[in-house]
């Protein structure tokens, strides 16, 4: 069926749970549409490297499929590397912490905000600024930071961090406290950009990882300022958390994000699938957005990524007329498409065209 | 204290993740007499599977099992020199590592501590681990488990780089191969040629223990 909204109409009533012309999408592609641009042989340190390339990606990335937000994730070694961690950049693989920054009691103690003005954290400002500009005035656009713990345990290792939670508590807690300062001038930066929304991941919010002790102590109390001052700089805040058993109470019932990103295990007993979610009320006053395997976009062929969409569309739109709602789910990965040249391209436009064509909720 | 006490020493050393107390109590068995396979499977291997059980229960989370895992290795540094050749010769050997391109190991680390613990030899090839070191072990660490772990999907097709650098020295069917790590099924497992997946830890010894 042919669209009779605009990304950015169907994108704020789904915000607001209105009705839509069918369901908004977003397979989380960022990377992966660096492969989209020019010759298509631009390699990820370059694309994680240069603000115009990194934007570029996103403005083919839209070109090329049509999706309905673009979400500016870049890596989760940004924080880290300007922290002076040594960052790996391969050509065709995400870039990753080799050699931790942070290896001591004293390096928690003596750390420094980065200055987002310099390094790969500017790269990122000035590259969602970019994309900004080209595709605001068509989809909502998001900014995407990396929490402070997270930030952390790639500066020092998460082993280290979480042992540390016990043993170095209070030097833990002051390194917290610098992260925090990076990231709120990040989010300042980031207003500048007038992006929309500001994605957060607050990835060791997961049951497997922290219970709510530790995640309270060692991220909700920072998340909640950053929470606040992201809406103060007039983004929408939403999370990312692409972890086994998230911490929805917290992540969505208390944060209340405008909208949350979530993975789903299958062979994970207690990981919450798309039905469950909405079921348990958690897309009642969030746009969820989830829950296809990112793995298929790599591994599955063109028919099974429509079955599969049409699946969870089917299973979605169920569960949200049960529920009452409208609009407030979003067919995405739960995590990035691999951004490795293995991923068939041909499976994003695929699940996008079959939310076009299936998409429609009428309950 | 005596023999009883010492072994429920240290299974509380590792229950609390005290490394402190663990490497005091196992000297303290070598002291006394107790014998040191005791002390480990009665005290420090005891403590672990607790641990294991109480993380499965979402009792403990990972703070506290890796603070576990490093009091038992305290105790086992003390402890395993003191055991008799014979005995360390019965067991098995499991080689366990990340693949090449990939530094993430904090769940490498679980699962290697829950083999220990279970009773197999581990070594630990580190993180970022080239192929032909996988592929060698067989002949230099006389393994008959290869573990790998893997965060990336980008890094996946090494585990099918070192299944296939077996196959191709021909020591292919003297070890077990299982994989682990979040983007991994054991669809792709069967893919690939590994023997077998663990979600986690606790699976990971339940299928190594039916293997071998």
């Amino acid at each position: 069926m042919a669209d009779t909204m605009n990304h950015l109409e169907r994108g704020m009533a789904s915000l607001q749970n209105k009705p839509v012309d069918r369901l908004v999408t977003y397979p989380l592609a960022m990377g992966v549409c660096r492969r989209l641009v020019g010759d298509g042989k631009m390699t990820y340190r370059d694309w994680a490297s240069d603000p115009k390339k990194f934007a570029s990606a996103f403005i083919e990335g839209q070109k090329h499929f049509d999706f309905d937000f673009a979400i500016g994730l870049m890596d989760l070694s940004v924080a880290a590397g300007d922290m002076g961690s040594t960052v790996r950049m391969d050509d065709q693989n995400t870039p990753f912490v080799t050699d931790p920054a942070l290896k001591t009691v004293e390096d928690y103690e003596t750390l420094t905000p980065p200055d987002v003005k310099k390094g790969r954290s500017k790269v990122l400002v000035d590259g969602t600024k970019l994309f900004v500009d080209a595709l605001g005035s068509q989809v909502i656009t998001a900014a995407f930071l990396e929490g402070p713990l997270l930030s952390l345990t790639q500066a020092a290792s998460a082993e280290k961090v979480f042992m540390d939670m016990y043993n170095n508590p209070s030097a833990v807690h002051k390194a917290l406290k610098t992260i925090t300062e990076y990231n709120a001038n990040m989010v300042r930066g980031m207003g500048t950009t007038k992006c929309a929304g500001l994605v957060w991941d607050y990835l060791w919010g997961s049951y497997s990882c922290l219970g709510d002790k530790e995640y309270e102590e060692f991220e909700g109390k920072y998340a909640r300022g950053l929470n606040e001052l992201t809406g103060k700089e007039g983004m929408a805040m939403c999370i990312h958390n692409c972890a086994d058993l998230p911490h929805l109470d917290t992540q969505i019932k208390a944060f209340k994000p405008a909208i949350y990103s979530m993975a789903y295990y299958p062979l994970i007993p207690g990981s919450p699938s798309a039905k469950e979610t909405i079921e348990k009320g958690y897309a009642d006053n969030c746009l969820i957005g989830g829950q296809i395997d990112p793995q298929g976009f790599v591994r599955w062929s063109q028919e099974k990524m429509q079955k599969t969409t049409m699946n969870l569309l089917q299973e979605v739109k169920t569960a949200m007329c049960a529920r009452g709602l409208h609009s407030k789910y979003c067919i995405a990965s739960g995590c990035e498409v691999p951004p490795t040249v293995t991923t068939r391209l041909e499976n994003i436009k695929e699940c996008v065209d079959t939310v076009k064509q299936y998409g429609q909720i009428k309950c | 204290m005596q023999g009883q006490d010492i072994l429920a020493s240290l299974e509380k050393a590792v229950i609390t993740g005290n490394k402190a107390d663990s490497v005091k109590f196992a000297k303290e068995a070598l002291d006394k007499g107790v014998k040191a396979l005791d002390a480990i499977d009665h005290g420090l291997v005891k403590g672990m599977t607790i641990v294991g059980d109480k993380y499965a229960k979402h009792e403990y989370f990972l703070p506290q099992v890796l603070l576990a895992a490093n009091a038992m290795y305290g105790g086992l540094d003390v402890l395993l020199p003191h055991i008799p050749k014979a005995d360390s010769d019965k067991k098995l050997v499991g080689v366990i590592g990340v693949v090449e391109g990939d530094v993430h190991d904090i769940g490498k680390n679980i699962v290697k501590t829950m083999l220990t613990a279970a009773g197999l030899d581990m070594h630990d090839l580190g993180k970022d681990v080239p192929v032909e070191n996988f592929v060698n072990s067989v002949k230099t660490a006389h393994a008959s488990l290869i573990a790998m772990s893997t965060l990336m999907t980008p890094t996946m097709d090494g585990m099918k780089a070192v299944v296939d650098g077996l196959i191709e020295n021909g020591d292919r069917m003297k070890v077990k191969i299982i994989i682990g790590g979040a983007p991994t099924s054991q669809p792709f497992a069967d893919d690939i040629g590994a023997d077998m997946h663990a979600i986690n830890a606790q699976e990971a010894v339940k299928k190594v223990k039916g293997a071998i």
